[in-house]
């Protein structure tokens, strides 16, 4: 599967051997070979943070980092921060990313690969956004708005496709997962509760 | 089981407010970001199509539901906010977590984009 098309892959390889403070203003000022459109400066995006209950079942995601919630100011900045540098975690525990990167330096090439989608998935703010307003009406929809609904989006994929990988085990069944997994992974979480109920019962399925 | 017609049905069944764009739902909006997504949680490097427009008909029920619910209890209050998101995520302590971290992010570059657009500026004029 191909890669992410992104201009600062390059810049997260060498974010790999020493991972940065977080952007000060003098940092941002960096210029990038393929630029982000002519009238935003690429800023350098702080990636996520694992989050410090890190349970198997609920890694962090990867979200794109936000954009001004000034909705007049979105549009631009959406451009931009759909390009993501992928940065170490810091979390500003010393400890932490100490044993993350020790983790980190273990890991196999196919570990390294599944890691960085993990990290740099997400879902296009545009798109949620525009979901959201469909799904709401005429509301509007505030950029922290999309952002926690893209993030939280993402932590159930995840819990999707984890237990769907455990129904896969019970089954002892390989290879890629059906949707025959899925399928009981979303009973099993409709049974614990992850899952948000219709008030309303949905007709004409 | 026909997810073709079973996701025009969702669309419309879901949304609230029947207009031109809404009422049909496009197929694979999510489609590629979801590739990644999924690898990234454990599935094969090339996911199979079926699975991935399942999964992509889940999360859409699942945004829609979710935001039908921060509606109602946002309606209460009046306008729909970021809180009524956070108030349905209570009980899930990684989500809350996840969430809080993210909008402290934004913020974080928020005020970070501001000092450097006041930088940029005073660059501008000094270089006149």
């Amino acid at each position: 599967m191909k890669q992410f098309k992104d201009p600062f892959e390059a810049a997260f390889e060498e974010q790999e051997e020493s991972p940065p403070e977080s952007p000060s203003p003098a940092d941002e000022f960096n210029p990038q070979p393929s630029a982000a459109p002519a009238d935003t400066v690429p800023v350098q995006e702080e990636d996520d943070l694992i989050a410090p209950s890190t349970s198997a079942l609920f890694p962090a995601s990867a979200a794109a980092a936000a954009a001004k919630p000034k909705d007049e100011e979105d549009e631009e900045e959406e451009e931009n921060m759909e390009v993501e540098l992928a940065k170490l975690p810091s979390g500003g525990d010393p400890h932490k990313m100490v044993k993350m990167q020790a983790i980190l330096s273990q890991f196999t090439e196919e570990q390294m690969n599944r890691y960085e989608s993990f990290r740099r998935s997400g879902f296009q703010k545009a798109t949620m956004k525009r979901l959201l307003t469909s799904v709401t009406g005429s509301q509007k929809i505030s950029m922290p708005m999309t952002i926690v609904m893209s993030g939280i989006a993402k932590m159930f994929v995840g819990e999707l496709i984890e237990t769907a990988r455990i129904v896969m085990a019970e089954r002892n069944e390989s290879g890629p997962i059906r949707p025959c997994h899925i399928r009981e992974a979303y009973r099993r979480l409709k049974l614990e509760g992850k899952v948000p109920k219709r008030t309303v019962p949905r007709l004409f399925r | 089981m026909n997810t073709a017609s079973g996701a025009l049905a969702k669309a419309k069944a879901g949304a609230s407010q029947p207009s031109e764009n809404t009422t049909k739902r496009k197929r694979g909006i999510f489609q590629k970001e979801l590739q990644h997504m999924m690898y990234g949680f454990g599935d094969d490097p090339n996911p199979l199509p079926e699975t991935v427009a399942l999964v992509e008909d889940i999360v859409v029920e699942y945004v829609t539901d979710f935001a039908h619910k921060a509606q109602e209890i946002g309606s209460k209050r009046g306008k729909l906010s970021v809180e009524d998101f956070l108030y349905l995520v209570r009980k899930d302590p990684p989500k809350l977590n996840r969430c809080k971290e993210l909008l402290s992010m934004q913020e974080e570059l928020k005020q970070a984009r501001k000092a450097f657009d006041v930088d940029e500026e005073k660059l501008a004029a000094s270089l006149d």
